[in-house]
């Protein structure tokens, strides 16, 4: 499991996940993702899951968390280019409309409310 | 049966990633499809993570068996702990329900495990152990024998 966070204008974090998100994982990488997102302006989370390999319900589990830290500042959430079977999973739980496809620089646009077409 | 394999292991939670190793391992010659394995994968590690969270508190001692048999494209596999049991198996496996939200952890495994698995079995008794017992066939598509 590894992961890489990228800042935009102090106020987009980009989550990018590579590997296996499982219990063990979440547990290793949580405090860490949970302490860099909350520096700075945070007001939209984009996990990009294009190169995430397996996840289980610990992903969702992780993923609920930080939507509750963005909570208090109304922050929003992207999941980006879930698997097919991820896709099911978050549909099951509940984010089925958080979900999208496309580019890192698409869901920024989409998340600073420019929207193409 | 065709084939047939135990794997035991003690309840740390790297070895979520070991059991879904080797029961990769144990389907790699029913070709499954990329969507067919990683759901069985799912299951394989909702369960596995519940006996070492739930079951034995992750305490590194308690003993987890992964028991798993192949019949043509049917595999049944069977997850057993005896750890601290499950007092209501039907609130247990509502959506949404979790003993450890404080680990955020999000009360949807038994769901996605039902939901993947073809047939999936709960049995628990408190201070006894919990056996999850799941089947799924494999539909992946088969090249023509060339003989
Ligand atoms: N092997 C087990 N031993 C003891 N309790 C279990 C076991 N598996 C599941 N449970 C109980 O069932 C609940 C629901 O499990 P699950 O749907 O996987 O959600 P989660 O793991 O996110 O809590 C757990 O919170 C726990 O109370
Ligand atoms: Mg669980």
């Amino acid at each position: 499991m590894n992961y890489e966070i990228n800042m935009h204008l102090n106020e987009i974090a980009v989550i990018r996940l590579y590997g296996e998100l499982d219990h063990h994982a979440t547990e290793k990488i949580r405090t860490h993702i949970s302490k860099t997102i909350l520096q700075g302006n945070l007001n939209t989370i984009i996990w990009n899951l294009e190169r995430l390999n397996f996840m289980d319900s610990s992903g969702i589990g992780l993923i609920l968390g930080r939507m509750r830290e963005l909570n208090t500042v109304n922050g929003q959430t992207i999941i980006l280019n879930p698997s097919n079977t991820m896709k099911k999973i978050f549909q099951f739980s509940g984010l089925a409309s958080f979900m999208m496809t496309g580019t890192e620089a698409d869901a920024i646009l989409h998340a600073r409310g420019i929207v193409n077409g | 049966m065709d084939n047939e394999m135990t794997l035991s292991f003690v309840a740390v939670s790297d070895n979520e990633s070991l059991a879904r190793v080797a029961i990769t391992s144990f389907v790699a010659q029913l070709d499954p499809t990329i969507d067919e394995l990683s759901e069985f994968k799912t299951i394989v590690s909702e369960a596995v993570s519940n006996a070492i969270i739930h079951g034995y508190d992750e305490d590194g001692k308690g003993i987890v068996t992964v028991h798993a048999v192949r019949d043509g494209d049917l595999v049944s596999v069977a997850v057993k702990d005896n750890g601290k049991g499950i007092f209501d198996v039907k609130k247990a496996m509502e959506p949404l329900f979790t003993s450890k939200a404080e680990m955020e952890r999000s009360g949807m495994g038994f769901t996605i495990m039902e939901s993947f698995a073809d047939d999936l079995q709960v049995e628990s008794e408190p201070n006894v152990g919990t056996v999850v017992t799941f089947t799924k066939k494999f539909y992946s598509v088969k090249m023509p024998q060339i003989s």
